[in-house]
């Protein structure tokens, strides 16, 4: 009987070999990767170890009949990329010593044009997996313009594959088991999305050999960054943000204002709170320990306790959606008449409220591409004033040119914190940014920014308290 | 089917215990499903938002229910119901122009003075003016396309207030599979539905027989092998309601909770009650098949009994279920495949499978029809014309050698 070749083929986000004893498989490749899978009669191993396992074999001599690799080399039709800045450049060259690993730049610093020029130099169909829709679409729009390319698109109800395509995370993690071996480059913007224990299929699935990490904040709460290290490879470059202030980026400053509930706004506010304040003092009375998880786990049993979480919410609404947070945002648009404006609201209800008052675009989840689109260069080239969003524009979204940003609620997370600072961080001449935040005065929402404020990227910011209004 | 956030689930000694509403310990919810179903029936025009609140009214003073399972409802709803859907885009449309229009006056201002002159309230109403409509209407369809806006035009609904809260039964366990790591069947009856269904769901086997037409599936997916993985949770749920309306069958699955690590057991039978929204399997796949079980009754012939899809045949992914097995006294075992109307290429096919399981005693019965040659194929076929009969079957059963 003839020996049959090795082959390696890719299956369904993982890799397949064949026609390799037990023996032969631990003496070129050690203990790892491979397992044994009875169901398959074959050997299966993910296919992100695709570049290690071709170099072993091809080390050991074998002859390979490889299948893995569907991937095509790409000519740009029309390569039109800024000038690097000194920065930009350094990170180029430390990726492309390594060819796979992460680069750690503030926003604002020109990730996107970085990864457009490792892009143009790979030259290889690329997959490039955005945080959102909005950047799933940015992306395509910045490889049109800078490589004259027409990418596919990977989610929001499209599958149009192409050797360039851009996705989400959500969607290249669903579909990595089929497109896996179709991109030898893939990138991650925002990369710190991907060590979820479910989306880091979108890495391990792959399996190309040439990898590319974007993130401003690689930290997570969880700690799982140290994941991608395998997933995608080591921090090649990092700039610090102190690094950018002030230099690549204009100067800004954090202005807060404490805004105070209406007399009938209090009311309501205070009736909601005590009937939830009734409600844990009456159980507490049984059970001293009795705290609000014990609360949100009765929900189930009592529609009293279903009344009073109802009325915790209705209370979390006032607070947000305050009205003389519309008055400040008058003054305030009044203040930088003339110069385009961001406004962060802390739900959907009150993004409404921003644009049903002063008439400005709101960009939510509802919006199709091209209304967000129509939006956003609306707001670049003076089209419109200013326009209202909620978390859809927490990341990375271009935003050229603005200046003024206005948080009006909002959880406090170090990495929003940092991505809505990063937002109004455009360098554009001598033009110095501001934040404000519009806080509700004595309530949650201003511990909640006080927090925010602690994150780092507020270090060495200059910070104003404005003059308390009653 | 459900969302994962809506899933509703006891904890109980490593078990979990998905939420389920009989009609012993729920007996009120019959009322309530019929309830809810009236205010869908009812509420065309509605908005989404209210279609839910009112869903919400439902259960006000009901002291057991978690507000979970009002959203589960909801959804439940909500899968059967068709909103409309602002397709061409008039509320986007709506939205252009008119902060179109309020771009030259920004910023709008409550009261007018000497350096803003835009006041809120009269650059509304000349917009309107400028539309032809009131604002009071523009202000209406602004949003019309938010999806909680959005409102109803039509309900499919369900067959009744049981099939309803049967339906959200079912969705709650197939909830819990979301986070299934792998599935076990243990199955005695109806293999052919089973693995089909499994496999349209991309589901991949590992088949152990454990006696006289008992088998164990495993079934998990390509990764499983390398990690513990809840990738495949999903097709475990969309494979669940086709295994429910299947009978003979005891499951085990392994959950993996969201706290890291953390496993429990899943186990569900035939016995348990649920109903499936699908039809229970068709008995037979042709009447030549129901004709030859009916005429071979229960009882053996000749010492032959006859079994109906008795044995699974298996090599690696493929799989093939024969139409009957014929179990002899004397432990000698024939399986039958039945193939009525064919073409060619499906001919081709049957026989590629045949072939892979060649070590296998199975008998071919062809329908020989009028003008068509019957290409070569191992083993003689039986040949029938409209059905089989006894006698022919069992003059070669007897030619297998025990």
């Amino acid at each position: 009987m003839a020996l049959s070749q090795t082959s390696l083929v890719f299956s369904e986000g993982t890799l397949l070999l064949r026609g390799m004893s037990r023996d032969e498989v631990s003496g070129v490749f050690g203990p790892a990767p491979w397992v044994w899978d009875q169901r398959v009669e074959a050997w299966r191993c993910d296919a992100k170890e695709y570049t290690a396992v071709r170099q072993r074999l091809v080390q050991a001599g074998r002859a390979l009949d490889d299948e893995v690799a569907q991937w095509t080399p790409v000519r740009w039709p029309r390569v039109d990329i800024h000038r690097l800045r000194e920065e930009q450049d350094a990170a180029v060259a430390a990726w492309d010593r390594m060819r796979r690993g992460c680069v750690v730049m503030p926003t604002g610093t020109g990730k996107t044009e970085v990864a457009l020029a490792i892009m143009a130099r790979t030259a290889v169909a690329t997959l490039v997996v955005a945080p959102v829709r909005d950047l799933m679409y940015q992306w395509h729009r910045r490889i049109l313009e800078g490589l004259g390319y027409d990418a596919g698109i990977i989610g929001d109800n499209v599958f149009r594959v192409r050797p360039v395509s851009a996705t989400t995370y959500d969607s290249a993690c669903i579909h990595m088991d089929k497109l896996g071996n179709r991109f030898g480059l893939i990138i991650f913007d925002e990369c710190h999305h991907l060590p979820g224990p479910i989306r880091r299929d979108a890495a391990r699935m792959s399996a190309a050999t040439l990898r590319l990490g974007l993130t401003a904040t690689p930290e997570r709460s969880d700690g799982r960054q140290v994941d991608l290290d395998w997933l995608i490879g080591p921090i090649v470059y990092e700039m610090p943000i102190s690094a950018a202030k002030g230099q690549t980026l204009a100067d800004y400053e954090v202005v807060r204002i404490p805004v105070h509930l209406s007399a009938e706004e209090q009311v309501r506010y205070d009736q909601l709170s005590g009937e939830v304040r009734a409600y844990m003092a009456q159980r507490r009375q049984d059970n001293p320990d009795f705290a609000w998880e014990d609360l949100c786990a009765e929900t189930g049993s009592t529609p009293e306790a279903r009344r009073a979480l109802r009325a915790y919410r209705a209370k979390q609404s006032i607070e947000d959606r305050a009205e003389e947070k519309l008055r400040v945002l008058e003054d305030l648009f009044r203040l930088h008449a003339g110069e385009p404006c961001m406004v962060f609201a802390g739900s959907n209800a009150m993004a409404r409220d921003v644009s049903r008052r002063f008439l400005v675009p709101c960009l939510l989840s509802h919006c199709g591409k091209h209304e967000r689109l129509e939006v956003l260069r609306g707001l670049e080239q003076g089209t419109y004033p200013a326009l209202v969003a909620n978390r859809v524009l927490d990341e990375g979204v271009d935003l050229p040119e603005v200046k003024v940003a206005v948080v009006i609620g909002g959880t406090a997370s170090s990495r929003q914190a940092k991505q809505r600072l990063g937002r109004i961080l455009r360098k554009s001449g001598n033009a110095r940014a501001t934040l404000y935040e519009i806080v509700t005065a004595d309530t949650n929402e201003e511990r909640r920014s006080s927090r925010r404020r602690k994150s780092d990227a507020y270090q060495g910011t200059r910070r104003r308290r404005a003059g308390k209004r009653r | 089917m459900l969302t994962r956030d809506l899933a509703i689930a006891a904890y109980d000694a490593g078990r979990i215990v998905p939420d389920r509403l009989a009609r012993k310990t729920h007996r009120q919810y019959l009322d309530y499903a019929e309830r809810m179903l009236e205010i869908y029936r009812g509420g065309i025009g509605q908005t989404r938002r209210q279609l839910h609140r009112a869903v919400g009214a439902v259960f006000g003073n009901e002291p057991d229910c978690p507000a979970r399972r009002i959203d589960a409802f909801c959804k439940l709803l909500d899968d059967v119901a068709t909103y409309q859907r602002d397709t061409r885009g008039r509320a986007a449309a709506l939205r252009r122009d008119v902060f179109h229009a309020a771009a030259q006056r920004h910023p709008l201002v409550r009261q007018a003075d000497r350096l803003f002159e835009y006041e809120e309230a009269r650059v509304k109403a000349e917009i309107a003016g400028r539309l032809g409509r009131s604002w009071d209407e523009i202000d209406r369809e602004l949003f019309a396309d938010v999806i909680e806006f959005h409102r109803l035009v039509g309900f499919e609904g369900y067959p009744s207030a049981a099939a309803l809260l049967a339906r959200y039964n079912v969705a709650q366990v197939q909830a819990a599979l979301f986070g299934a790591v792998s599935m076990t069947v243990w199955a005695t009856d109806q293999f052919k539905t089973i693995l089909r269904y499994a496999k349209l769901a991309r589901l991949m086997h590992t088949i152990t027989r454990t006696g006289e037409g008992r088998y164990c599936l495993r079934f998990d997916g390509p990764a499983s092998v390398l990690r513990r993985t809840r990738r495949y949770g999903a097709a475990m749920a969309r494979f669940l309601p086709a295994l429910i309306a299947c009978r003979g069958w005891r499951m085990h699955a392994v959950i993996q909770t969201r706290r890291r690590g953390y496993q429990v057991r899943l186990g569900l039978s035939s016995q348990d009650g649920l109903h499936s929204h699908l039809p229970p399997p068709e008995e037979f796949d042709s009447s030549v098949e129901q004709g030859l079980a009916q005429k071979w009754g229960p009882a053996p012939r000749e010492g032959w009994l006859l079994v109906r899809e008795g044995e699974i045949l298996h090599r690696g992914q493929k799989v093939f279920v024969p139409d009957f097995v014929f179990r002899h006294d004397d432990g000698r075992n024939v399986l039958m495949e039945i193939v009525g109307f064919w073409t060619p290429e499906y001919l081709q096919v049957k026989y590629e499978t045949l072939r892979a399981f060649q070590e296998h005693r199975i008998l071919l019965a062809v329908a020989s029809t009028v003008g068509q040659r019957l290409p070569e194929l191992p083993g003689e076929p039986i040949t029938f014309k409209s059905g089989l009969l006894v006698r022919d079957v069992l003059e070669r059963l007897q030619t297998f050698s025990p």
